[in-house]
């Protein structure tokens, strides 16, 4: 309890923290270090999700037509719903988890247990401003792109594939689907991405730094916790996003556009 | 005479007493009774702060009280060769040298590349193929060679090597050696320690 209430104190400075020093990132080497991350979050990852993301659409459509019956007005709002808002963040969220915060969790807690971050503070160099800072603003940035680009090809891969699964052509999954969805669909979904994008590059720096030994052993065990806590927060953010969006807003003053 | 680069004092309880006092523009070598006085000396000049029972001035200003800007200043004109500022395992050669003189904004990122090239083929490697290396790619004479060359782009008043040749062989100690024209050859009026034990300094 007392740790958890600890690592929750750690996590609410250290964003405050990054929060309070984005303007680091006019420094050279702490630019070449963000560029960095996000040519591994998110050009990287990208070639690996091409396939699953494109099956992702016509997966989820397929198997609820088949459940539900439903005709391709319903199909639509499935992908519109579920691929656009909710699994196409996920998706992204979950595969920076798997990539890119476990080498960081890795790569922090190796470098604090051989003493890189007192070589680092020894050059008078913040380990804040050249580890966390670039990588936070990173994995945010990359986060997005990669969510957009998931989403992108769940939904062509949808209304491409699904014409052989459902009784529908592509130009009405098309019409149907440009007719129902709005610029808050996007706004929301990239919003929420940048967030998880945030909490995830905050816990897996925050483990990474702080591993429960300075030895060996202490690189795997920061990993799980950052892996695991990451995936915790992806969900809480999401949900709370959900309630947000979907529930009312400002104490039912403003509706959400479903 | 020239006015003191470094002036230090260690009081040990048993042990006998460090005081060292290195005029500015000389190369000097130190030899310390033990691994605790020089890892003594060199934390207090990488961190350019003393405790209690040691005395450190540099370039005539005790650094006792100083303020984190005073601090600074003066951490912008030392450079340090040492194990425990060792080089940072997910940086290739060329990031390595340039990243604490680039981060400060002491010295243009051309200026850096420039002076890393010219060091590194006058010391006898060629420099395109060795920056892009990684430091678990390299030998101990090498990761000394870039931690050196990472000092050299600094450009500092005060250069302080610890331990240069503990670990190598004799050709590499031969190229080692080579390191203090090369500094004084670009730091004419710098000031240079070497830094060993006296036990390793009489092998």
């Amino acid at each position: 309890m007392l740790r958890a209430l600890r690592e929750i104190e750690g996590g609410v400075r250290l964003s405050l923290n990054v929060a309070g020093r984005l303007p680091v990132l006019r420094k050279p080497p702490v630019l070449e270090s963000f560029l960095r991350q996000v040519y591994f979050t998110g050009v990287t990852a990208s070639t690996g999700v091409v396939l699953r993301a494109s099956l992702l659409g016509v997966l989820i459509i397929a198997i609820t037509m088949d459940v539900l019956d439903a005709d391709a007005d319903l199909a639509v709002k499935i992908l519109l719903w579920v691929v656009l808002r909710e699994v196409g963040p996920l998706a992204a969220a979950m595969v920076v988890i798997l990539r890119t915060g476990t080498a960081m969790s890795a790569e922090l807690a190796m470098m604090r247990i051989s003493g890189q971050t007192d070589a680092l503070r020894r050059m008078g160099i913040e380990s804040y401003d050249y580890l966390v800072v670039p990588r936070v603003a990173g994995v945010m940035v990359a986060t997005a792109a990669l969510t957009a680009y998931i989403q992108f090809l769940a939904v062509a891969g949808g209304m491409i594939l699904s014409p052989f699964v459902i009784q529908a052509s592509f130009t009405e999954l098309y019409t149907k689907f440009f007719d129902l969805v709005a610029p808050v669909d996007f706004a929301y979904s990239i919003l929420k991405s940048m967030m998880f994008g945030f909490a995830i590059a905050l816990t897996c720096c925050y483990h990474g730094l702080n591993p429960p030994a300075l030895t060996q052993n202490g690189v795997p065990q920061a990993v799980t916790r950052a892996v695991t806590q990451s995936a915790v927060a992806v969900l809480t953010i999401n949900a709370l996003f959900a309630y947000l969006i979907f529930g009312v807003l400002f104490f039912g003053l403003v509706k959400a556009v479903v | 005479m020239s006015a003191l680069a470094l002036r230090y004092d260690l009081r040990r309880d048993g042990l006998a007493p460090v005081s060292l006092a290195v005029p500015g523009g000389v190369t000097q070598r130190v030899r310390l009774p033990d691994a605790e006085a020089r890892a003594r000396l060199v934390g207090a000049v990488l961190s350019t702060r003393c405790a209690a029972n040691e005395e450190l001035e540099l370039f005539g200003e005790p650094v006792r009280g100083l303020r984190a800007a005073g601090r600074g200043r003066l951490h912008d004109r030392i450079g340090v060769v040492t194990q425990a500022m060792g080089l940072i395992s997910n940086l290739n050669a060329w990031e390595n040298i340039s990243l604490e003189a680039a981060y400060h904004g002491t010295q243009p990122v051309a200026r850096i590349a420039r002076t890393a090239r010219d060091a590194l083929e006058s010391l006898g490697t060629e420099p395109s193929a060795f920056l892009a290396r990684l430091p678990d790619e390299m030998d101990l004479f090498e990761r000394k060679l870039v931690a050196f060359v990472r000092l050299l782009a600094k450009e500092p008043a005060l250069a302080l090597i610890d331990s240069l040749g503990e670990g190598l062989n004799r050709e590499q100690a031969a190229r080692a050696a080579r390191f203090e024209a090369e500094y004084r050859a670009r730091q004419p009026e710098g000031t240079l320690l070497f830094v060993d034990l006296a036990e390793e300094a009489s092998q």
